[in-house]
């Protein structure tokens, strides 16, 4: 019984692929007979047929390819959009600062001297003015990528060394310790530090006040230098650096300068903060 | 001869018009798109030897892309889905082989 079933299903599967014609036609042929005589309806039926089936292959040749390249698409703009703002952005701080310079210039003219003086000190710890001295350069950079040749694993998966191994964590670790070693002022990649700076970690790129940055991290900072060379050399965090640069391949160098630029940032006007009444001016 | 012709009307009104399929009937066009070129080559094959009958072509396409959806609909509703449309594509398409090999015995003699 059994083998009896198991044949047929074999042979229904050899049938299925030695017998490929539609028995339709063989029946149909056998029905009209030797004599085929034609119908009045056969030749609309075949060209609706046709039409039917061109119509079916043409849309489904349209579906494929106009949902492939759909996200293609959307990326692309995404991107145009991303560099549109981003230059756009780039000009307003531009604007910004050179308003900035514009108004230093015409307060210059409008301010008693004692005052300018000490409005001058006050923009500079805030980072509102370009600052010149001498001091600090740290540099830190990931390890250099392997060659993509080298890459092995499932498609989609990120290796390892595809991380970052430098995270906004060790700026701000090096940053600090330039702070504690008396840095009067400091610029990450050329984003100058100001009493409301941030370092923060986005995706893969550190954002300093917003601004993303990659590796390698240049990190200036202006101050005594020989006393930032001596105390950072002696410092945990230079320590560690040094120990990560034999251990997982990291670059880490700091070099002492006798001049350094600093740029400023557009200044930030506290909204909520206001200056607290003093005793003596009650 | 008309046929042809018919059938390049058909694909030129599809690019024209570039109709969107609604997402109900999106798992459906790979089966229709493989039971038209199933009745394309069966026609093809029938009409070479000389017993193609037009009635039988245009039902056995629709009845193919019917019967196909419809089992391919039963299988969404109990979880073999995907499985029962690749056993449509599977036998659909080793008909289309062998109507391709059938012609091409016709056509070449070889």
């Amino acid at each position: 019984m059994t083998s009896r079933r198991s044949s047929s299903a074999t042979e229904q599967l050899i049938d299925l692929v030695t017998n490929t014609a539609d028995p339709g036609y063989a029946a149909a042929a056998a029905r009209r007979g030797a004599s085929p005589k034609r119908r009045r309806i056969d030749q609309p039926a075949v060209v609706l047929g046709c039409l039917l089936i061109g119509f079916t292959l043409a849309v489904a040749y349209v579906h494929t390819h106009r949902s492939a390249p759909e996200a293609a698409k959307v990326h692309n703009s995404l991107v145009v959009r991303v560099k549109a703002v981003q230059a756009t952005g780039d000009a307003l701080e531009a604007k910004a600062q050179q308003l900035d310079r514009e108004i230093a210039k015409l307060r210059q003219r409008a301010l008693p001297r004692t005052s300018l003086g000490a409005l001058q000190g006050a923009q500079l710890q805030a980072g509102a003015t370009p600052a010149v001295g001498q001091g600090l350069v740290v540099q830190l950079a990931n390890p250099p990528q392997p060659t993509a040749a080298a890459s092995s694993g499932r498609p989609g998966s990120t290796p390892v060394y595809g991380a970052q191994l430098l995270t906004d964590r060790d700026v701000r670790s090096v940053v600090n310790e330039l702070w504690h070693d008396g840095a009067e002022a400091i610029a990450v990649n050329g984003v100058r530090l100001t009493p409301t700076s941030a370092i923060r970690f986005a995706g893969q790129a550190v954002l300093v006040d917003f601004a993303p940055i990659t590796s390698p991290y240049t990190i200036d900072a202006i101050g005594d230098s020989d006393v930032l060379v001596t105390s950072f050399a002696d410092s945990d965090v230079a320590g560690r650096y040094h120990t990560l640069t034999s251990v997982e391949g990291i670059s880490f160098s700091w070099t002492q300068e006798q001049k350094l630029h600093l740029p400023a940032t557009a200044a930030v006007t506290p909204r909520y903060a206001s200056p607290a009444p003093t005793r003596s001016s009650r | 001869m008309i046929a042809g012709l018919a059938l390049i009307v058909g694909v030129l009104v599809g690019l024209v018009l570039r109709p969107t399929v609604p997402h109900v009937l999106e798992p459906y066009l790979p089966i229709a798109v493989v039971a038209a070129l199933d009745a394309v080559f069966g026609g093809i094959r029938a009409r070479l030897d000389g017993i193609f009958d037009a009635k039988v072509f245009v039902v056995s396409f629709v009845s193919n892309v019917v019967v196909a959806a419809l089992i391919v609909f039963l299988g969404d509703k109990l979880g073999v889905g995907g499985q029962l449309s690749t056993a449509v594509v599977v036998v659909l398409g080793i008909r289309i082989f062998g109507n391709a090999a059938a012609i091409r015995r016709h056509v070449f003699r070889a």
